[in-house]
């Protein structure tokens, strides 16, 4: 009685308020505007296109800048964007001479080589991280005059046009100031990457309105966009659409529910394979499950023994059944993978890669491994194939100079980081261990992980993966070359091949695309057999979008999720 | 011992208190595994690259040097740029933490003004049914499984009522509407805070009242209880004035110390509700190794829990007179 005759009117009060939001909180007049409401996992961390490193900050930022070169959505084939047709490359004197379209800024001005040249400048000049490399060698970059571009290479580097062409480029009039600021810095770096950008000046197909710091980034239409009515691909470049909303949410749950609901149009993130069987049975809801442009894989340490044996690494490769991992652990929402470059990535992917172990039964790969290893001097205390043939429990195995192979780890990250990476370690664990291998899966943390390996250089294998591999496939040069075998390096296993150097040298300058990619299919057949890494499996993208609002999305390798998409899409009515 | 007094020696002793947070704060993020540079690596970038974002994040000068650039910056008030956001960590605290605040006091306030109010009643009626079967929903609700009852209350009440909205704290339609005016933007943010702060308030009620209500018991027992009954006081004034007052010491405590551990957020629930607070800037910040945030965001929280503890104990001296310094 106390507490309602005492409190009472404030308890009505409350509640009062809270029905009122209810009435006027959902009621507000919807906007006549065709806008997509795109729900992504977090907001962007900055605008700043030279510091965003984030997926969700690059998902924002590359609405509003455009490189001078593209890929075209269904062959991946590079083609003019900015640029008005294909450099003109002198190979005596390394220079090449791009043209510019007759292009405009949201604001009006004129997009002209002296933005690309200034773009370039900085980035050079400043060394900024995430470009640098890709304009370490570019001697020279001058403005012949308001739409021509020459650049002189220090040499030829094949990477020119898949990357150096392909960067962003920004407005000199809104950044002159910006990086005269920068320069009389005590760390002038530090001071451009710190910009904040409040509002960003777009030659692409959206421009900036707002960012609710938490809550949404909205952008829409310009009207200025060079490329709105092109044909690419067979298709008409838009924007069809007056705007984009991004809005975040922090769970998955949240964001499916909001799709389902109609809160959201797209959700920007992967889906996981347990709200599938919810989404596909709505049908304002298509699911789209696309390859993906990654590789997760167990690498070794083959600075040591026994892994600096090219047969230890293949016999364990012959008993890694694949197959197992992808129908089993990712429940079919996974590519088995006998290469480093994903199948996606036709045009560079060598399908004739060595396929160890493909469909061979357990007791087929074990009696592999020991046959490979017992040729290459390798015994054991008890085999794993006894005298009849039969597969048992292998123990002591020891080294062509009979020392006993030492018990290994194989760091994976922990499960609730990547329970498919962690439970594929185990497997592989027992995998090994059925044949006298004394291996054994350590899940660490991430943190951990890429400090014993990257830094320290102290570890015996290991399971990770790379999520978003570019199309071009300039990496697998990087990640096996020697040169790279250092620390930060991308070499951590401290594989080293001369030839491998050589080709890979030669792939890496190599201008004519045909030349580069008859080299590249080599290396990659050659980096298969060699096997410090395994390539185990690439996870599907998988995404879901409403159909009754939107249609016409671009399936990429990596999914709908792409610059072409929001360039196609249409009011489903 | 004189209150100045005792305030003196407290706040000292905060002050050591605070410097050691300050310096173990320092050293377990640069124990952890992990290197924040390696957070942002690209498969193209050169280990010069890498180099450069490890100077560019000061991480490239030993460690005891870091760690002086670290106090000398701190006690300047430069608390330093986050790795992620390029931008001052002041800037990207003092964004979040409102909508902390807003989110996370309230309900702690609500829920501990519902808590002491239902604990000194269904004290005050010990043995009834009213007293089991509210204390049953208080112990059901102080061991509820946060992220549960927010997803259900999530997938009931805005899913399938459409009662309110999923998550966020504003509609941003409507905030985009030049015509919007202050009082409906208002109504909005009260809107979508309702299902997090039930959800809160679902959380903190019952201990809040659980407390309440065995302090006020064993107050029921003092003498000054049978000696209010004795002078003739009606049962309202003996329970609120005589009762309620002193058995509020330890609920003071716990609201103390909640407000202070407030404005951590909530991790959870601001995940789950995609509230833009502290909470889940925490979790990023710490998760990527962004130590400039994390390691101001932690200060602040001890800061405001040491702070907490003193007020409290000040407090004291306040509602109970026999409390001497």
């Amino acid at each position: 009685m106390g507490i309602w005759q005492g409190s009472g009117r404030r308890y009505l009060l409350f509640f009062l308020l809270i029905l009122t939001t209810l009435f006027v909180g959902n009621s507000f007049a919807a906007s006549s505007e065709l806008v997509i409401n795109v729900g992504m996992k977090d907001e962007p961390k900055t605008l700043n296109p030279f510091k965003a490193s984030d997926s969700w900050s690059l998902k924002v930022v590359h609405r509003f800048y455009e490189p001078l070169y593209t890929r075209e959505p269904k062959t991946h084939k590079i083609i003019p964007w900015l640029a008005e047709g294909y450099p003109e490359y002198d190979e005596a004197t390394n220079t090449a001479i791009v043209r510019l379209k007759r292009t405009k800024w949201e604001d009006g001005s004129p997009l002209t080589a002296h933005d690309v040249v200034f773009t370039g400048r900085i980035i050079r000049e400043f060394r900024v991280p995430r470009y640098s490399y890709a304009w370490r060698f570019v001697k020279e970059i001058e403005a012949l005059d308001d739409y021509r571009v020459k650049f002189v290479l220090e040499r030829p580097m094949a990477i020119f046009m898949p990357r150096t062409l392909m960067t962003f480029f920004v407005q000199k009039k809104k950044w002159e100031p910006v990086v005269a600021e920068a320069r009389k810095a005590e760390n002038p770096l530090k001071h451009l990457l710190a910009h904040e950008v409040t509002k960003p000046v777009s030659c692409g197909a959206f421009k900036f309105v707002k960012w609710a710091r938490g809550a949404y980034v909205r952008i829409e239409r310009n009207e200025n966009f060079f490329a709105t009515g092109m044909e690419i691909g067979g298709r008409k470049v838009g924007p069809s659409i007056d705007g984009i909303l991004f809005k975040f949410y922090g769970s998955m749950d949240s964001a499916i529910l909001a799709l389902k609901k109609g809160d959201i149009d797209y959700y920007w993130s992967s889906i996981q394979a347990g709200y599938l069987k919810d989404l596909e049975a709505d049908k304002r809801i298509r699911v789209f499950k696309n390859q993906k442009s990654g590789v997760y894989y167990l690498a070794f340490n083959v600075r040591k023994p026994p892994f600096s044996d090219k047969v230890f690494r293949q016999a364990l490769a012959y008993l890694i059944d694949k197959d197992f991992i992808v129908t089993r652990v990712l429940q079919n929402e996974a590519q088995r993978m006998d290469n480093i470059i994903p199948p996606g990535n036709q045009f560079w992917h060598n399908p004739n890669t060595l396929k160890f172990g493909k469909g061979m039964t357990r007791q087929e790969r074990v009696k592999k491994a020991y046959e490979i290893l017992t040729a290459s001097g390798y015994t054991w205390g008890k085999p794993p194939i006894d005298a009849k043939g039969n597969v048992v429990r292998g123990e002591g195995l020891k080294m062509p100079d009979g020392q006993k192979v030492p018990s290994f780890d194989i760091l994976t990250p922990p499960a609730d980081y990547d329970p498919h990476r962690a439970m594929a370690g185990m497997l592989i664990h027992q995998w090994l261990l059925q044949a006298g291998i004394p291996a054994c899966c350590k899940p660490s943390s991430f943190g951990s992980i890429t400090q014993q390996v990257n830094v320290r250089r102290d570890f015996d294998a290991f399971i990770l993966g790379w999520g978003n591999l570019a199309i071009d496939p300039d990496y697998l040069r990087t990640f096996f070359h020697s040169k790279e075998d250092r620390p930060n390096g991308r070499n951590p296993m401290g594989y080293r091949n001369e030839w491998f150097d050589k080709v890979s040298d030669e792939s890496a300058a190599a201008m004519d695309e045909e030349k580069r990619r008859k080299l590249i299919l080599e290396m990659e057949k050659f980096i298969i057999e060699e096997a410090p890494y395994i390539p185990l499996y690439v996870p599907y993208e998988i995404e879901a979008a409403r159909i009754d609002r939107f249609v016409g999305w671009n399936e990429d390798l990596n999914g709908i999720g792409n610059h072409w998409s929001l360039l196609f899409i249409k009011p489903a009515r | 011992m004189h209150v100045g007094r005792f305030v003196l020696i407290r706040a000292t002793q905060i002050v050591v208190t605070f410097f050691i947070i300050l310096t173990l704060l320092f050293i377990l993020f640069r124990v952890a595994p992990g290197d924040p540079a390696s957070m942002v690596v690209d498969p193209q970038m050169t280990p010069e690259d890498v180099e450069a974002i490890r100077t560019l994040f000061g991480l490239d000068k030993p460690l005891y040097h870091q760690y002086f650039c670290y106090l000398k910056n701190f006690f300047q008030g430069e608390f330093g740029s986050s790795f992620y956001y390029g931008k001052p960590v002041i800037n990207i605290i003092g964004e979040k933490l409102p909508n902390t605040i807003l989110l996370f006091t309230t309900s702690i306030i609500l829920s501990a003004l519902a808590g002491i109010s239902w604990g000194k009643v269904i004290a005050w009626k010990r043995g009834s049914f009213l007293d089991s079967s509210v204390t049953m929903v208080g112990l059901v609700s102080h061991t509820l499984f946060l992220p549960w009852i927010a997803l259900l209350m999530v997938w009931v009440f805005a899913y399938r009522m459409n009662w309110f909205p999923l998550t966020g704290m504003v509609t941003p339609e409507l905030w985009l509407n030049p015509e919007t005016g202050i009082l409906r933007k208002a109504l909005d943010v009260i809107h979508h805070m309702v299902l997090p702060l039930s959800v809160l308030f679902t959380i903190h009620f019952g201990g809040f009242m659980l407390i309440m209500r065995s302090s006020m018991l064993e107050t029921l027992k003092e003498d000054y209880i049978v000696t209010a009954r004795a002078k003739g006081l009606t049962e309202r004034e003996i329970r609120e004035r005589h009762a309620a007052k002193n058995a509020a010491l330890p609920v003071v405590t716990s609201v103390g110390l909640s407000l202070a551990f407030s404005i951590n957020g909530g991790a959870i629930t601001e995940t789950i509700f995609s509230w833009p607070g502290i909470g889940r800037e925490l979790v990023f910040a710490v998760s990527n190794s962004d130590y400039p945030l994390a390691q101001i965001a932690f200060l602040l929280i001890a800061g405001l829990v040491l702070v907490a503890n003193l007020v409290v104990d000040i407090l004291y001296a306040y509602l109970d007179p026999r409390i001497k310094y």
